[in-house]
C-alpha cells in the first residue's frame, strides 16, 4: 500500500499534483470482467485450400525475407508448390478477405515464387531413415499419389507407387500442357518424393500386369488411378476415324508433342480439357474452334485459361451442340443444334434447351471430343462401393474393403490437382491411423482447418504448435483503418503471337520485390503478425513487451478488459472472453 | 539568411529552429498556412518532428498535453474558433505546468461571420494561466517562438505567440533566419523536471483535495510572477547572441511626454509613424508598444509613463460590458499607483478594419483636447 504524506505548505508541496510513489499494488486487473487473449483464428484462405496450405504463414515468411522458411511452411503440408503455384485454380484467391477491399492476394503467384527460389534448397530433402513403421502399396503416381506417398514416407513408411504408364506423374504429365507447367518443374517436384526413399514401379497397371493379390505384403493399399477413359457424347459418327477424345489426344501431344491432326480442328466440350487441347493445337499451327453447349457464364473451365485461349485466337462458339459427325470426303460435318438456357438444372446451371429447327452444319478436318473423364475401377473388389461414376469412400479415404483406400479423381466429382493433394494427404494420416489402430475420424476432427473439409498434417505431428481457432475470420471482423488500398502485383505473360509458337511457359514469375510487396499486402486474417497495435493502443500498459520481443502476453494484474486490443487489431488476432466469476 | 516571408512561414522556421518533437494541430483560417508548411516539412523528410492529425483543436492540445507530459517538446497553432475550441485544454496545460508554446494568428470570434483580424479570442483567454506574447512584425514572430520556449521550460508555464491576422499571417517581409547552429547555442533540449515514465509508473494530474487546490493555483501564479525576471534575462541573452531584443513593452516618442500612445500588435508599427509626425508638428507625445500582455507588465510601463498626464489605449477586442481588455488591465494596475493618468479607451478596428493613421491621430487629438475621457468607453472610427 502507499504512505499518505501531510503536506504542511506550499514549499514541501510538488509543482504539480503528481505521485511520488506508483499504483503497482492496486491490481486494477480485479475490475475485469471480460478477458482479452491472443488466438489465432482460420484465415479464409486455407480453410479454401484443398491442399490445407498454411498460406499466411508462408506468405509472412516471405515479407520476412525468408524464402526457405517459406518453402519449409509450404512443403509441411503439400510437396508441389512449383506445380500448384502454376496450375491451382486457386480457390484461396476468391475467399481471399482482401479481395472485399481491393484485390485478393495473389497468392498463387506467391507460392511459384517460392517455389522457384526452391531448387537450390534441393538437398535438404533427404531419404527418411530410422525404423519402418509397415509396407504401403499406392496406385498410380499422379498428385494424389504422389502426395500420399510423401506424407506417408514421412511418417516412416516404406511406400511403393505402382504407375501404369511409363513416367510417373499422371494426369500432371499427360494431362496438363508444359504451356502450363514446364516439365522440368514437374520432374524436379517428383524427385523430392524419390529422395525420400519412396519407391516408383512404372508400367506396371492394376487390373493388367498387376493384381490386388500381388499386393497382399502391403500392410494398405491406396488407390489413385485416375479417371481417364473421355466420356461419350452417344451421337452417329463419334466412334469415326479422325474422331479423337480430348485427353488421349493431349497424353500424345504431351508425352511425344505430336498427334495426327488435320488443320481445321473443332473440339466439343467447356472444361479445361477442352481448353487444353484448343491451345495446344493451335502451338502446332493449326486453327482450332470450341463448341459448347451453354454459355461462357456456365462453362467450367477456369476463367484465366479462357481468356488466354481467346488471346491465343481460339474460337469459342457458345450454345451450340453437335448431334451427328458425318464424314464427307476427308472432311468432318458437324450437324449441330443452336441451345439457348432454361431452367436451373441439379449443379446450379442453366440447362441447355435446343432450339427447334435450328439445325447448321461446321466443317472440320478433326472433331475432338472432350466432354469429361470417367473412371476405370473393374479391378475394384466388390467390397468397393461405387456411385454416380466415382468411388465411395468415408471422409478419411477408407473404402469398404479393410485396408483399401482410394482418392483423387476416382474418389470425386471436383478433379482438380489441389483436391488430389488433399486427398492423398488425408489418406496417408488416415492409413497412419488405421495401422497405429487409432480412430482416424477423431484425428481428422482435430486438424481440420476451419470447418474443413481440408486438414493440416502440420497440426496432426505438431499438435501444441500454431493453435488455430477453427473460426474462419469474416472481412466484417478485420479493422481496416489500418490497410491503404494497394494494386495487386501481377505476374507477366508472354505475348499471345510469341506463345503460340511453341510450349513454352507463358507465365513468368513475379520478381523479389514485386514477390514482397505482394505478400506485403496480406491482411494475414485472424494471425498475429506482430504490428504492435494493440502494444500501442493499451491504455493500461498491459500488453507485455520485453525489450525488442513481443510476447503475446497480456498482464492480467492490470488488465481492465477494456477490449480496445481487440477492436484495434487489425486482423482479429485477439479474442475476449467472459471473466469466470 | 535573410529571406523574404510570410508571418505564418516565419512561425514555421521559428518551429523547425526550436526543434520541435511534436506538433499537433487543426487548420483554421488564418493560421491554415502554418500547418501545411509545417506538415509539408515533416512529410517530406526534412523535419524529423512528428505531426500528430487530429479532428479538432480540443483534440490538438489534448496531444500536446500528453506528449509534453512525456517529456518532448511540442507545438501547436490555432485561431479564432480554434483557440476558444481549445478552452478547456489550455486551463490543463498550464494546470499542468507544461511550456507548450502555441502560436494564435489573431482572428475575430463570430456571428457574424468573420475571418479578419482582431484579438477578442486570444484575449478571452487571458484567464487560463498562459503567458501571452504579441508581435509587431514578421522578424518578431521568429524571434519571439525561439524565446518562448526558453521561458516556458524555465518557468513552466505554456506561451501563446500572437500574430495578427494578414496584417502578418499573409504579407512577407525581409526576416533574418538565424542557424541552426546559433539557436542551438541559445537554446538548450527540453529537460522536465517530471515525465512520464513506464519504468517509474506515476500518477499524474490527480485529484487535489479542498487541502491542497489553493496551494497549487498559488504556485502557478509565482511561476507567473517569475516570467518578468526570466523573460529579461532571456531578451538580454537572445539580444547579444542575435542583436535583437523587444522587451515585455518598448517606448518610444519624445522623452517626457504628456499623453503617452498605447499599442500592441501591428498598430504600433502605423502609431510609430503618427507619432513621429506629431512630435514634428511640436507635440509632446510618445508611444507604448505592449508586447507582453500576461503576465500584464504592470511595473515596466509605471516606469515608462512618468510624468504622463494621459494614457491613450488603442484596443482591437472589446470585453463587452466593460470595454477594451488592455485598457481595463492599464486601470487596475494604475489603481495603486501615486500617479495616475487619466485612461482614454479607444475600441477599434475590429473583425479587420483598418486602424489607419487618421484614426490613430484623431485618438490622440481627442485626449489632447480633453482633460478627461467624455466617456468610458470611446469608440474610433465607428459609423454613426
Amino acid at each position: 500500500m502507499t504512505e499518505q504524506i501531510h503536506f504542511k505548505g506550499v514549499s514541501d508541496m510538488p509543482m504539480i499534483s503528481i505521485s511520488f510513489g506508483n499504483m503497482d499494488w492496486n491490481k486494477t486487473g480485479a475490475w475485469r470482467s471480460q478477458r482479452p487473449f491472443y488466438e489465432d483464428k482460420t484465415p479464409p484462405c486455407s480453410a479454401a485450400c484443398p491442399a490445407g496450405n498454411d498460406i499466411v504463414a508462408f506468405i509472412r515468411k516471405i515479407t520476412e525475407g525468408d524464402l526457405e522458411g517459406s518453402w519449409n511452411v509450404i512443403k509441411e503440408e503439400n510437396p508441389f508448390p512449383g506445380i500448384c503455384g502454376r496450375v491451382c485454380f486457386h480457390p484461396c484467391e476468391a475467399k481471399c478477405n482482401r479481395g472485399k477491399y481491393d484485390e485478393s492476394i495473389g497468392i498463387h503467384a506467391l507460392e511459384r515464387f517460392v517455389a522457384d527460389h526452391a531448387p537450390n534448397l534441393n538437398e535438404k530433402m533427404q531419404k527418411v531413415t530410422g525404423v519402418r513403421e509397415g509396407k504401403i502399396a499406392i496406385v498410380g503416381s499422379g498428385p494424389a499419389g504422389l502426395s500420399c506417398a510423401y506424407h506417408l514416407a514421412r511418417l516412416q513408411y516404406d511406400v511403393t507407387v505402382f504407375e501404369s504408364s511409363s513416367s510417373t506423374g499422371g494426369m500432371l504429365r499427360m494431362g496438363i500442357p508444359s504451356y502450363r507447367l514446364p516439365r522440368d518443374v514437374l520432374d524436379q517436384e517428383i524427385s523430392r518424393i524419390v529422395a525420400l526413399g519412396v519407391e516408383f514401379r512404372t508400367g506396371i497397371a492394376l487390373g493388367e500386369n498387376l493384381s490386388l493379390d500381388g499386393l497382399r505384403d502391403y500392410q494398405a493399399i491406396f488407390i489413385a488411378s485416375g479417371a481417364h477413359r473421355s466420356r461419350s457424347l452417344h451421337i452417329p459418327g463419334e466412334k469415326g476415324k479422325d474422331v479423337l477424345s480430348g485427353l488421349g489426344l493431349l497424353k500424345k501431344i504431351n508425352l511425344a508433342k505430336k498427334g495426327k491432326l488435320g488443320n481445321k480442328i473443332a473440339i466439343i466440350g467447356g472444361g479445361n480439357t477442352a481448353i487444353d487441347v484448343a491451345r495446344s493445337v493451335i502451338r502446332m499451327g493449326k486453327k482450332a474452334t470450341i463448341l459448347y453447349r451453354r454459355s461462357k457464364e456456365e462453362m467450367p473451365a477456369f476463367e484465366d485459361e479462357i481468356v488466354e485461349a481467346i488471346e491465343e485466337g481460339v474460337k469459342i462458339r457458345y450454345l451450340v451442340n453437335p448431334v451427328r459427325i458425318q464424314q464427307r470426303d476427308s472432311l468432318k460435318r458437324l450437324e449441330c443444334l443452336r441451345m439457348k438456357l432454361g431452367e436451373t438444372d441439379e449443379t446450379g446451371r442453366r440447362r441447355p434447351v435446343p432450339v427447334p429447327n435450328s439445325n447448321f452444319f461446321i466443317e472440320a478436318d478433326s472433331v475432338i471430343i472432350a466432354a469429361g473423364e470417367e473412371i476405370e475401377a473393374s479391378f475394384l473388389p466388390k467390397g468397393v462401393e461405387r456411385k454416380e461414376g466415382i468411388i465411395l469412400t468415408r471422409r478419411d479415404g477408407s473404402t469398404g474393403v479393410k485396408g483399401i483406400f482410394a482418392g483423387g479423381d476416382l474418389t470425386s466429382n471436383q478433379r482438380t490437382v489441389a483436391h488430389a493433394i488433399g486427398s492423398g494427404k488425408k489418406a496417408a494420416l488416415a492409413m497412419d491411423c488405421y495401422l497405429r489402430g487409432k480412430d482416424s475420424e477423431e484425428a481428422i476432427q482435430q486438424i481440420l482447418i476451419g470447418e474443413g473439409p481440408s486438414l493440416s498434417i502440420f497440426r496432426y505431428l505438431h499438435p501444441e504448435e500454431r493453435k488455430m481457432n477453427p473460426h474462419v475470420v469474416a472481412f466484417e471482423e478485420l479493422n481496416m483503418d489500418y490497410f491503404e488500398p494497394s494494386k495487386r502485383q501481377r505476374q507477366s505473360k508472354v505475348l499471345a503471337k510469341k506463345r503460340i509458337r511453341g510450349f513454352e511457359e507463358v507465365t513468368s514469375p513475379l520478381t523479389e520485390d514485386r514477390a514482397v510487396k505482394e505478400a506485403e499486402r496480406c491482411f494475414s486474417c485472424g494471425t498475429c503478425n506482430e504490428c504492435e497495435n494493440c502494444y500501442v493502443f493499451c491504455p493500461d500498459i498491459s500488453v507485455v513487451k520485453t525489450g525488442e520481443i513481443f510476447s503475446h502476453q497480456v498482464d492480467y494484474d492490470f488488465c481492465k478488459g477494456c477490449g480496445i486490443c481487440l477492436s484495434e487489431c487489425p486482423r482479429g488476432a485477439i479474442s475476449l472472453r467472459e471473466e469466470a466469476r | 539568411m535573410r529571406k523574404v516571408i510570410t508571418g505564418n512561414q516565419a512561425v514555421a522556421y521559428g518551429v523547425i529552429l526550436s526543434r520541435v518533437d511534436v506538433i499537433s494541430a487543426y487548420p483554421i483560417t488564418p493560421q491554415t498556412t502554418i500547418v501545411e508548411e509545417l506538415s509539408e516539412l515533416v512529410a517530406s523528410g526534412r523535419s524529423k518532428t512528428i505531426f500528430l492529425k487530429v479532428e479538432s483543436e480540443h483534440s490538438a492540445m489534448a496531444a500536446l498535453i500528453g506528449a509534453s507530459t512525456g517529456g518532448v517538446r511540442c507545438f501547436t497553432a490555432t485561431s479564432s474558433h480554434g483557440l476558444a475550441y481549445m478552452h478547456e485544454m489550455l486551463h490543463w496545460a498550464s494546470g499542468a505546468r507544461l511550456p507548450i508554446v502555441l502560436v494564435n494568428v489573431n482572428r475575430a470570434i463570430g456571428p457574424p461571420w468573420n475571418i479578419w483580424g482582431d484579438q477578442s479570442d486570444s484575449l478571452s483567454q487571458r484567464d487560463t494561466g498562459w503567458i501571452q506574447l504579441y508581435c509587431e512584425n514578421n522578424q518578431e514572430v521568429l524571434d519571439t517562438i525561439l524565446q518562448a520556449y526558453r521561458i516556458a521550460e524555465s518557468v513552466k508555464l505554456p506561451v501563446m505567440v500572437v500574430l495578427d491576422a494578414y496584417v502578418l499571417s499573409h504579407t512577407a517581409e525581409a526576416v533574418e533566419i538565424p542557424t541552426m547552429e546559433e539557436v542551438d547555442q541559445f537554446l538548450p533540449p527540453f529537460c522536465p523536471e517530471y515525465l512520464i515514465d513506464t519504468q517509474e509508473p506515476r500518477a499524474f494530474s490527480a485529484i487535489a483535495t479542498p487541502e491542497c487546490f489553493l496551494e497549487f493555483r498559488y504556485k502557478t501564479q509565482k511561476a507567473m510572477e517569475q516570467v518578468p525576471e526570466v523573460a529579461r534575462k532571456v531578451d538580454d541573452e537572445f539580444r547579444s547572441r542575435f542583436g535583437r531584443g523587444y522587451g515585455a513593452i518598448e517606448r518610444y516618442g519624445k522623452e517626457g511626454a504628456e499623453i503617452i500612445l498605447m499599442t500592441s500588435g501591428t498598430v504600433t508599427s502605423t502609431s510609430r509613424i503618427v507619432i513621429r509626425k506629431l512630435i514634428g508638428n511640436g507635440h509632446s507625445v510618445a508611444g507604448i508598444k505592449i508586447k507582453r500582455f500576461r503576465p500584464f507588465p504592470s511595473e515596466e510601463i509605471h516606469e515608462e509613463i512618468q510624468g504622463a498626464k494621459k494614457l491613450v489605449v488603442i484596443d482591437r477586442n472589446l470585453s463587452a460590458g466593460v470595454g477594451g481588455v488592455f485598457a481595463q488591465e492599464l486601470r487596475a494596475s494604475l489603481y495603486s499607483s501615486e500617479e495616475r493618468p487619466q485612461v482614454f479607451g479607444f475600441i477599434s478596428g475590429l473583425g479587420g478594419r483598418d486602424i489607419t493613421p487618421e484614426l490613430i491621430e484623431e485618438a490622440v487629438h481627442h485626449a489632447a483636447e480633453h482633460s478627461r475621457p467624455e466617456e468610458e468607453i470611446l469608440w474610433l472610427g465607428l459609423k454613426k
